[in-house]
């Protein structure tokens, strides 16, 4: 199944059953979706459920706040992370603040989907990653959807999670194919072991992830060993212990991310892994991240300042043959 | 400018090789043809030429990876000047009368406190260094680290690897420990269940009752045998054996009867056009002359090289081109024209004492002869044809005309 339909269908299914579900957005209505996630839901619920909004983000998040306090579960786009910085106050000091300071009266079921990383040139200030922006601030909940199945099952649960969430997909992914199928436990906030091994546990999630992937099967070959791939569904609330148990195991920990390095999400993973199994650890943890730098446009370039398969796996056979392997 | 080098394709049937060794390392100079890597292909080791002077900049395959043909192995710089990493030896003494006359107390004063500095250097890093596993493991098992690393018995910075490696070392001798690691074996299991009585012999006992088997790499001679037979096995073939007549050469002893053999092949070969066919991409390869392979088998490898025009051949130069081919099996130093031009193939067990076998045909081969043993002046001889490229009318007239010539007491006394 496609990603975008994975999300779509998500959508779909909950709006069919719960009228208090509305869709805003630039171009969510009429257009179809910028990424055609909700292509034929306008026609479907008409323009009261799926509203075009204006070109103003910090306008488009106050008024699904509003809507939310009035009894709605609306359901944001915003074209990219890299805009929703204009809403960042409205997100900051009312979406994750109105609960805690109404004493827990006032509940703001609100998800707010938005697209991030490196896509293909599309210069520094629209292909940024924000995994630590967000998810650095308490009352907010963040996910992320790296494939068809946590687009599905991910995008339900921030729908019908009370508390707002926001939802992080990437760019370059919504055309992907994926295998797609049932699963009658998920749960997002568990994080998800998207291939099992025995020497290495990788964590990574979005397009990052898939490249992760690839590089594994180089290392794997290289190295004689195998590596365990751990998908992080879920940044905040973020409970690590499929993490744990899987390093304990594995003894070694390799985080992979789009984000620039310093103070990069990677950082928050690996500095609990070492809190909670210091012990069992054979080898410092390895980060693999962007550069710290603008992403450039200039393709060389842009390739240059991401980690790419090649990348991964000469990083992880590096390293791994440094400390032991 | 920088070049490219690939992974060249060393024999028609070549798809990949191995790198083997790397004569030349990163940053060195190479001269046109001057021998830069060695590469395992399914039939021999060989050596690789550069094709142009330069400076091998990098290396992109390592020893032991196996590389597709066509695909990038090293980067080549390709320039005019050697660069200057060997001055000339006039400059070499210059430069020392130079120094040597520099040389003054403060000098040697300042050297001997950077050869301090140097030692201190080194022997911090000599430190004993565990990661946070290690450490546990070895607490775990009871042993004193640091001193065994001060020792030099466990390695620093220490992983969990080396610790395990201890251990077993103190329970398991040398080899039996390299041999165990073949085996499909979890050693902390083994270590477990034999409850400390791990002498060599109850080791292997267990192995042996528990049924364990041993993982083995395939060569990649192996391999690319595999993949030909595999073929092979495709092709439509059909039998004939015909009990052949060896009275008339079995008294000739200046040459071996698989001389003799081959040279009689080679002339009946030449009224038999379809036996000197090679089947290639869907069209008949017609050789003019004689191209007969020989199966030798070295230790426990296979080699199928060609000895090509034998119909032209002495007796005495046929018995001399096998003995190359044998000494080069021996050494596996094939050159690449050794494996070419082939249509025939011989087998011989006979000297096992095999009274009658059947061969499988070299892939796209328009044949194979299986020969036993000689008894009684005769020896059993099963063909092997492709039905694609020969009929059964033409192979029965071929192995006809073979009985006849072998039969034939002028033809034969006129050989030479």
């Amino acid at each position: 199944m496609l990603y975008r339909d994975a999300l779509k269908k998500a959508i779909d299914e909950l709006m069919e059953i719960d009228d208090t579900i509305v869709i805003l957005g630039e171009d969510v209505g009429f257009y179809g979706g910028n990424y055609r996630v909700t292509d034929g839901l306008f026609s479907k619920y008409g323009e009261k459920r799926v509203i075009d909004t204006p070109i103003a983000e910090n306008s488009i998040v106050g008024n699904a706040i509003g809507m939310a306090f009035g009894g709605l579960r609306p359901v944001v786009e915003i074209m990219t992370v890299n805009f929703s910085l204009l809403a960042y106050d409205q997100i900051v000091n009312q979406l994750a603040k109105i609960r805690y300071m109404s004493g827990g009266d006032i509940c703001i079921p609100l998800t707010i989907r938005m697209p991030q990383g490196v896509a293909k040139q599309l210069a520094a200030q629209h292909s940024q990653s924000f995994e630590r922006i967000f998810a650095s601030i308490p009352g907010l909940k963040v996910f992320t959807a790296s494939d068809s199945i946590t687009a599905y099952y991910g995008l339900k649960q921030a729908i019908l999670s009370d508390d707002p969430v926001i939802f992080l997909e990437h760019l370059l992914l919504y055309s992907q194919d994926f295998l797609f199928y049932e699963i009658n436990d998920f749960d997002i906030t568990k994080q998800r072991i998207v291939k099992s091994g025995e020497n290495i546990t990788l964590v990574s999630c979005l397009k990052i992830l898939h490249d992760s992937l690839e590089a594994v099967k180089e290392v794997e070959k290289k190295l004689g060993i195998t590596v365990e791939v751990i998908e992080l569904t879920s940044l905040s609330p973020l409970n690590l212990d499929l993490v744990y148990e899987s390093v304990k195991k594995t003894k070694r920990l390799v985080v992979v991310s789009e984000e620039p390095k310093t103070g990069s999400f990677t950082s928050e993973i690996i500095t609990k892994v070492m809190e909670n199994c210091f012990y069992y650890l054979d080898a410092p943890p390895l980060r693999i991240t962007a550069e710290d730098t603008p992403t450039p446009y200039n393709r060389k370039l842009e390739l240059f300042s991401i980690p790419t398969p090649d990348k991964i796996a000469t990083k992880i056979i590096n390293w791994g043959r440094e400390h032991g392997l | 400018m920088d070049y490219e080098i690939t992974m060249p394709r060393l024999t028609d049937t070549m798809e990949s090789g191995v790198i083997v060794r790397w004569l030349k390392s990163e940053g060195d100079y190479v001269k046109k043809n001057e021998p830069v890597v060695e590469i395992e292909t399914e039939k021999a080791i060989q050596e690789v030429p550069a094709f142009k002077d330069g400076i091998l900049k990098k290396i992109l395959a390592e020893e032991g990876q196996e590389v597709d043909v066509g695909k990038p192995i090293a980067i080549l710089e390709i320039t005019k000047e050697v660069p200057i990493t060997s001055p000339p030896k006039t400059q070499e003494e210059e430069i020392s009368v130079k120094v040597e006359e520099k040389i003054t107390p403060e000098i040697v004063e300042e050297a001997s406190k950077i050869g301090e500095q140097i030692q201190q250097q080194t022997q911090a890093v000599k430190e004993a260094l565990a990661s946070p596993y290690a450490k546990k493991l070895s607490a775990d098992f009871g042993f004193p680290l640091k001193e065994l690393q001060e020792k030099g018995e466990i390695p620093s910075p220490a992983h969990e690897k080396d610790i395990r490696e201890y251990l077993y070392s103190q329970y398991i001798d040398k080899d039996t420990l390299k041999d165990l690691k073949q085996y499909s074996i979890n050693i902390d299991k083994l270590i477990k269940d034999l409850q400390g009585n791990l002498s060599k012999d109850n080791i292997y006992r267990y192995i042996k009752e528990n049924n364990i088997y041993k993982l083995s790499d395939i060569p990649i001679f192996q391999k690319r045998l595999i993949e030909h037979l595999s073929k092979s096995a495709t092709v439509p073939t059909f039998h004939i054996y015909e009990a052949i007549n060896l009275k008339n050469i079995l008294d000739k002893k200046e040459f071996t009867i698989t001389t003799y053999i081959l040279k009689i092949f080679a002339d009946v070969m030449q009224n038999h056009y379809r036996t000197r066919i090679y089947y290639g991409n869907g069209k008949y390869r017609i050789y003019p002359s004689s191209n007969i392979s020989v199966a030798i088998a070295v230790d426990e490898e296979l080699f199928s090289p060609v000895i090509k025009n034998i119909e032209d051949k002495s007796l005495k130069n046929i018995q001399e081109q096998l003995q190359i081919l044998r000494e080069k099996a021996q050494d596996r130093k094939f050159d690449p024209e050794d494996f070419e031009g082939g249509t025939f193939s011989i087998s011989n067990l006979g000297m096992f004492g095999i009274d009658m076998f059947d061969a499988i045909i070299p892939y796209n081969y328009s044949g194979i002869a299986a020969i036993g043993i000689e008894k009684n002046g005769y020896v059993n001889i099963v063909f092997s044809f492709d039905h694609r490229i020969i009929n059964g009318k033409d192979a029965a007239l071929f192995v006809k005309e073979l009985k006849e010539k072998f039969d034939d007491v002028e033809y034969i006394e006129s050989l030479k």
